[in-house]
């Protein structure tokens, strides 16, 4: 009988660092001025931005560019904080997290969210007003 | 036929008594193995990042969700809760920043004429795309306030 190691791809892996990284990337160049400019400076009442009116918000929202934006920020980030967490709780000795339940829950409940992000940018504001 | 092997565990027997049985020790790390350093304690932290930046984003979507109400239904955040909240969540996302686009240096591995490009100056081009997408997403958001 051989023993020889049957050696597959380990492709889910390699779509799920995939989202992870990219997630990791987007996160890091494009959440801090959110946080900061409607989260802060906004409501501190330092700046004008777009969210404070609900006139501006709402014509910003109808842009399509603004919509795929929210989208790929969204979509990418909920990805890579679903692997970081499942991670987390592996280094913390939740072995259940390694588990194929865990990750359709971890990972399904980023899928979750982007469909969420998908029906809340097509339903709240129609496209193009 | 080709099977799987069935590998043993690194940590059989290891200071245990090895051939005395057939139990098996199982390694586990105390609870707070992430007090214990401030390599471990920053490592933890920098994980932990996802959860206040999650929590930031599903604000977003109920903010983009609010806008369907109508100009009578939608109130902006302009509360101190609101304001202190996300000051704690910037500095998480700072933090997240930081140590990941500097993680770029080391994982992404570019080759110009033959000749690899510095760690260094791919970690600069990523905080320049850091300090440009932030400019960029800055304007937008402001600029179209007036």
């Amino acid at each position: 009988m051989s023993t020889t190691a049957v050696r597959r791809p380990a492709l889910s892996h390699l779509f799920f660092w995939f989202l992870f990284s990219n997630g990791g990337v987007i996160t890091a160049l494009l959440l801090p001025v959110h946080v900061l400019v409607q989260g802060i400076l906004g409501p501190l009442g330092i700046v004008k931005v777009v969210d404070q009116h609900y006139d501006t918000w709402i014509r910003v929202l109808a842009n399509p560019l603004v919509k795929l934006y929210l989208l790929v920020l969204i979509m990418f980030a909920f990805f890579h904080f679903a692997h970081r967490i499942r991670y987390l709780l592996m280094d913390f000795g939740v072995h259940a997290a390694k588990t194929v339940p865990a990750q359709v829950a971890f990972y399904g409940g980023a899928a979750v969210v982007t469909l969420i992000t998908v029906w809340i940018l097509l339903t709240t504001v129609p496209i193009g007003i | 036929m080709a099977t799987e092997i069935d590998m043993p565990s690194p940590h059989r027997g290891e200071g245990q008594g090895e051939g005395q049985g057939v139990k098996e020790y199982r390694w586990r790390m105390p609870a707070n193995w992430w007090t214990r350093t401030r390599h471990y304690f920053l490592y933890v932290a920098r994980e932990f990042t996802a959860v206040p930046m999650a929590l930031w984003l599903i604000w977003l979507l109920y903010e983009i969700k609010l806008a369907g109400n109508g100009p009578a239904g939608y109130y902006p955040p302009r509360s101190a809760a609101f304001v202190a909240f996300s000051a704690v969540v910037l500095l998480f996302a700072l933090y997240h920043s930081y140590t990941f686009l500097k993680l770029a240096g080391v994982i992404i591995r570019v080759k110009v004429l033959d000749r690899s490009i510095p760690p260094r100056v791919i970690v600069m081009a990523m905080f320049g795309a850091w300090a440009a997408g932030s400019v960029v997403v800055g304007f937008v958001l402001i600029w179209f306030a007036r």
